[in-house]
């Protein structure tokens, strides 16, 4: 019984983990570039979340519709973020050597982080969401119903952002930069644009879930690196450049790592994740749903 | 920053520095480098000697000398190689734990301890290296930070290495052991890394960071290229590990598998100029000094301000101190052989060595 509950809650994270690492995947597979940066969009949300229900109610507990009001806000704001991040810094390392595009974003990651440290100090902060009964039982496991809302919040994300790729005019023109940008310039769509657009997008999502992070786990200005590494592990267990696959990713790494807290100690997710991250890439470079992440 | 205003093309610096005086300093270098290396090394080692022993100056050149050794080892791998390492600071952290470990709690001597410390990060770095050679590009840059944030992990979990809280160490060398220490590591590696930039070894170095699958359809087994590169990398980031866990007296899982210091190497080699001899080093010396600088006038800035840097050379001078000053002094030689129509040939021939 254990062991499914330890499935259950890993479930339930492993969801946030994949809107999180969707939205890294579609930066690296359209715009080329591994945004180490990306975490530092989920601390961001978080703390958008955090100081709109402080600034608003003066409080950080709130009510379940209150705290997800806030959550359209943190996607704007990072939408904007990301937007303004691609077209100033990252536009003009795109196509150079992978050490440049690497250290832009790590340059960026670090100079948020401390910002973010002088600005709200490095005290880890949470948002306190009021259930009248904060947990339910189905089949004798605890779903803890914040949680069970932050895992359909990121579901539905994900699967806007689907939609949203597959049906409308910007999503198919982001898809066609992805493929073969010379064409896609070719045919009239304007690459720096769309790649700004698809940066802030991604940033958007990985605010909107940082919101509920803050809700259901802890944010603190340094907590960006291991989302955006978790991230990495998800897209490169998925396959760059799927969302279904990132989706398994997602959901299959919360549970591993659940697991391993639960089973052994959650001293130990890290080094556990990260092996499985050594072996696949050596194992299945491929991803079990990617189309060939060739070298 | 001077370099910056070359970018501009402007008049008032081409008739100050003109390229061809900056060609001739390169060929002096080039011509003269174990010479220069020779006066570098005693004037290096003069301080102390003439009294300047310890106090705050001195920390910092020890420092300074600690960095350059990083960097230098970063670049072996990372920018003659060009396999963008993350995980630097994992041979680094083990370097330290095993001269933290021994010298504590096994009463080895300091020289013996330093050894085990070189040979232990060269060991795992050949165990690692099995593995993570195999990736390329973005892949193995996560991949070995992957590995520094496990190897820090696990020595957060372990009991040998003081958990979490760390080491404590006493009765350590005095500060003057260190500075020669440092020095003599960082003047043996500068000397091998020079010899090894004009043999068929750093020639194939090369070769695999321009184009790896060339390199094997010639004929070379790149695997144990790349496997020597990321050893002699390891070897000298432990030394330098086994250095500063006595020279700091403590030691914990945050300082010995520093990845802020990691960014740090990788931004001093990129720009000093990576992929040369003297880049890094140079890059060392700056952008240390910068960052010593900044953390005593803007506490608690220093971040911003690396991040800053870093984004702020990486967009506008990619190649480096070395390498933009490089280019500017091949500008003489690019019009004198008549501009485009020879620059095929000489490129390679001017950027060709230190």
């Amino acid at each position: 019984m254990a062991i499914t509950q330890f499935i259950v809650n890993g479930l339930l994270i492993g969801a946030l983990f994949a809107g999180i690492a969707v939205g890294f995947a579609l930066i690296w597979g359209v715009v080329d570039i591994i945004n180490l940066a990306h975490g530092e969009m989920v601390m961001l949300g978080g703390y958008v979340s955090f100081w709109l229900l402080t600034v608003a109610t003066g409080s950080t507990d709130a009510s379940p519709t209150v705290f997800l009001a806030t959550v359209p806000v943190a996607i704007a704001v990072l939408f904007v973020v990301g937007y303004a991040l691609q077209r100033t810094l990252v536009q003009r390392v795109i196509g150079t050597d992978i050490f440049l595009t690497l250290l832009v974003t790590f340059g960026i990651s670090i100079a948020i982080q401390q910002l973010a440290i002088q600005a709200w100090t490095a005290n880890p902060r949470s948002i306190q969401t009021s259930f009248a009964d904060p947990s339910m039982t189905v089949a004798g496991l605890t779903v803890p119903k914040m949680k069970l809302l932050a895992f359909a919040g990121a579901l539905v994300l994900t699967a806007v952002l689907y939609a949203f790729l597959q049906r409308t005019r910007t999503g198919r023109a982001i898809r066609g930069v992805a493929q073969n940008p010379e064409a896609a310039e070719l045919v009239g769509i304007d690459v720096e644009h769309t790649r700004a657009v698809t940066f802030g997008i991604s940033s958007g999502i990985a605010g909107g879930i940082g919101a509920f992070v803050a809700a259901i786990l802890t944010i603190d200005p340094q907590m960006g690196l291991i989302y955006t590494l978790k991230s990495f592990v998800i897209v490169v267990f998925g396959g760059v450049g799927s969302i279904p696959g990132a989706m398994v990713g997602g959901l299959l790494l919360g549970s591993v790592e659940e697991l391993t807290a639960g089973l052994v100690s959650s001293r130990w997710t890290l080094a556990v994740s990260f092996t499985l991250l050594i072996v696949l890439l050596v194992v299945k470079p491929n991803g079990l749903f990617g189309e060939g992440a060739d070298q | 920053m001077s370099t910056g205003e070359s970018e501009e093309r402007g008049g008032r610096l081409r008739s100050i520095v003109p390229p061809d005086r900056v060609e001739w300093l390169f060929d002096v270098c080039g011509t003269h480098g174990w010479k220069l290396l020779l006066v570098a090394t005693v004037l290096g080692a003069l301080p102390p000697l003439v009294g300047l022993e310890d106090g705050y100056y001195m920390t910092v050149v020890t420092e300074m000398y600690l960095f350059a050794i990083l960097a230098l080892s970063w670049d072996i791998i990372g920018g003659q190689t060009g396999y963008p390492s993350f995980g630097n600071m994992a041979f680094f952290g083990i370097g330290a734990y095993t001269t933290a470990i021994l010298v504590k709690d096994f009463a080895v001597g300091f020289p013996i301890a330093m050894v085990a410390a070189g040979l232990l990060a060269v060991t795992f770095a050949t165990v690692i290296g099995a593995v993570v050679l195999r990736l390329r590009g973005h892949y193995f840059a996560i991949a070995t930070l992957g590995v520094l944030l496990a190897a820090q992990q696990v020595s957060r979990n372990l009991d040998i290495t003081g958990g979490a809280s760390g080491k404590i160490l006493f009765d350590v060398p005095d500060a003057s052991t260190f500075y020669y220490l440092f020095l003599g590591v960082l003047v043996a590696e500068v000397a091998l890394v020079y010899y090894l930039s004009n043999t068929r070894f750093g020639f194939v170095l090369n070769a695999i960071r321009d184009d790896e699958e060339k390199a094997t359809a010639m004929g070379f087994n790149t695997t144990y290229y790349k496997t020597v590169a990321w050893m002699l990398s390891a070897l000298f980031t432990g030394l330098a590990g086994g250095g500063y866990s006595l020279l700091n007296t403590f030691l914990n899982p945050q300082t010995a598998y520093n990845g802020s210091w990691n960014v740090e190497l990788i931004a001093m080699a990129l720009m000093g100029g990576s992929g040369t001899v003297a880049g890094p080093v140079v890059g060392a010396f700056g952008l240390h000094t910068v960052i010593e600088y900044v953390e005593r006038a803007f506490v608690g800035w220093q971040l911003v301000v690396l991040g800053a840097a870093i984004v702020v050379t990486v967009v506008s001078f990619p190649d480096g101190v070395v390498g933009t000053l490089r280019e500017y002094a091949s500008e003489m030689t690019y019009y004198e052989r008549g501009g485009m129509a020879a620059t095929d040939g000489d490129d390679a021939e001017v950027t060709g060595d230190e």
